[in-house]
């Protein structure tokens, strides 16, 4: 099941998102939670913690700074670049790369 | 001066910009404020009833031709930075000049609009206005391209741990353009506790420059799309602007 | 970008989407079961989930629900209703408990689960993908 929550920033979404998701994991389901926000921060409402949320941060940065042309697959984006939260919720940060503004 | 806040959504960028445009319109000084949002926000915290700034019209911008060098896209050179703010400006109260580009209705694309507005800004000269402004985003180029037009940057932060990270995010790509080092301080906002301050300060690494408190007036201005400056004039969150002001020239502040 | 992966099946994925206009056009083009709008009752978050709402309409998506965030009266919830006709609301109370989660940076269904706000959230999880009898 792919679930969107959107909203403006500072509604309230990702703290939603993030006891769904932890809800959801409880229940015994298999869930990935992807952060695809330009500000990132998904983690910590996690409880990842801040400062390995501020590390997958920083590591998808570095990746879209050194290697635009060679963007990493979803399985190598989760498995080596994402990290495992709490319920076993598995955590990755979308670039803004994968996320293109059209025009 | 040359202003650009920044910061995580709802962080309240929007009313604390707005109502320091004003305050410093009322001390006698021109300023334009712009908005880069392509949702509305500054409008309303400037007083400024209804959205009715025409968007930059397309013409403004100019594709490279066949052969020539250089960007692709280019201001108009018919077209001067401050004719187009004079024309393209709507006047909100206090004399506060409001330039944003256009809003989004429905799918109407609005992006060479976005991209003159981008040029006029920052190719407009200094010493006419005072400018305070947002930058878009979260991203690198908001600082470096984009951004440039900008001396100071405030970075608004609240006392949670996601408006610190974004924080010092931020405050790490607001200093990246060698050719245009920018000040780069914080707003302390939504303060509710006697130690958020010093947390904001420790967590950002930034000067805090000043501390907005969690306001309930605020708050109701926003709800009912009035500037906070008008609803609540004495409002602490107001006067702790009024204090932002104060310590900006009193800091000799671009 | 979520079309494109390879997830199991039983794989949930929650998407924490920013509220850009451009990413929301992308969310247009994502191939969804269910979307959550979260908003608050101010106009700006309305104007913004009002979007989301158009562009879920446009597309095929299973299931919509809007969270009516942050609710300290029964006017708020009304008005969250008012701007969504037709679609379901569920509302979430102004919490200290998340401003107090906030602060402290870990996760509120941490610092207390039966605190107003996450009981209602889990009680919305629960009903995105019930359990299997």
């Amino acid at each position: 099941m792919k679930l969107a929550v959107v909203g403006k920033g500072g509604s309230g979404k990702t703290t939603t998102s993030s006891v769904i998701a932890r809800t959801l994991a409880r229940q015994g389901m298999p869930v990935v939670a992807l952060d695809c926000d330009s500000n990132p921060n998904l983690g910590i409402s996690l409880g990842v913690g801040d400062e390995e949320t501020e590390r997958l941060v920083s590591m998808r940065q570095a990746l879209d700074e050194g290697e635009e042309s060679h963007a990493p697959t979803w399985d190598t984006l989760l498995s080596r670049y994402g990290s495992d939260g709490p319920d076993g919720v598995r955590l990755a940060v979308v670039s803004r790369i994968d996320n293109p503004e059209p025009g | 001066m040359r202003l650009a806040f920044v910061g995580k959504g709802g962080a309240g960028k929007s009313a604390i910009s707005g109502t320091f445009a004003r305050i410093l319109a009322r001390e006698g000084h021109k300023v334009l404020a712009i908005d880069s949002d392509p949702l509305p926000g500054l409008a309303y915290s400037l007083g400024l009833a209804i959205d009715h700034s025409p968007p930059i019209p397309d013409d403004a911008v100019v594709e490279r031709k066949e052969g020539e060098e250089g960007p692709r896209w280019r201001l108009n050179p018919e077209v001067d930075p401050f004719e187009a703010v004079e024309k393209w400006s709507v006047e909100a109260p206090d004399g506060v000049r409001f330039l944003q580009f256009g809003k989004i209705k429905g799918d109407q694309n609005l992006w060479r609009s976005q991209i003159a507005f981008r040029f006029v800004i920052n190719k407009l000269p200094e010493g006419r206005w005072n400018v305070v402004g947002d930058l878009p985003g979260g991203t690198r180029q908001a600082f470096t391209g984009w951004g440039s037009w900008a001396h100071t940057v405030l970075i608004v932060v609240e006392p949670t741990a996601k408006s610190l990270l974004s924080g010092r995010r931020l405050a790490r790509m607001a200093d990246l353009d060698p050719e245009n080092p920018k000040r780069v301080m914080a707003v302390a906002s939504k303060v509710r506790e006697p130690d958020d301050v010093e947390m904001i300060a420790k967590g950002t690494g930034l000067e805090v420059i000043a501390s907005v408190p969690w306001d309930e007036e605020l708050a109701e201005a926003e709800r009912r799309q009035l500037a906070p400056i008008d609803f609540a004039p004495d409002a602490p969150a107001v006067r702790a602007v009024e204090s932002l002001v104060e310590r900006l020239s009193e800091l000799r502040v671009s | 970008m979520l079309g494109s992966v390879d997830f199991d099946e039983n794989e949930v994925v929650v998407a924490d989407f920013e509220a850009g206009v451009g990413t929301l056009t992308r969310l247009g083009e994502e191939h969804v079961d269910t979307v959550v709008i979260v908003v608050e009752a101010t106009p700006k978050s309305l104007e913004v989930g009002a979007r989301a709402a158009a562009l879920a309409a446009e597309r095929t998506v299973g299931r919509v629900v809007v969270v009516a965030n942050r609710i300290r009266h029964n006017e708020d919830l009304e008005t969250v209703k008012a701007a969504f006709p037709g679609l379901e609301v569920f509302g979430v109370p102004h919490d200290p408990k998340i401003i107090e989660a906030d602060r402290k940076g870990i996760a509120p269904i941490d610092l207390d689960p039966d605190a107003p706000a996450v009981a209602a959230l889990i009680g919305l999880a629960s009903t995105l993908y019930p359990s299997s009898n």
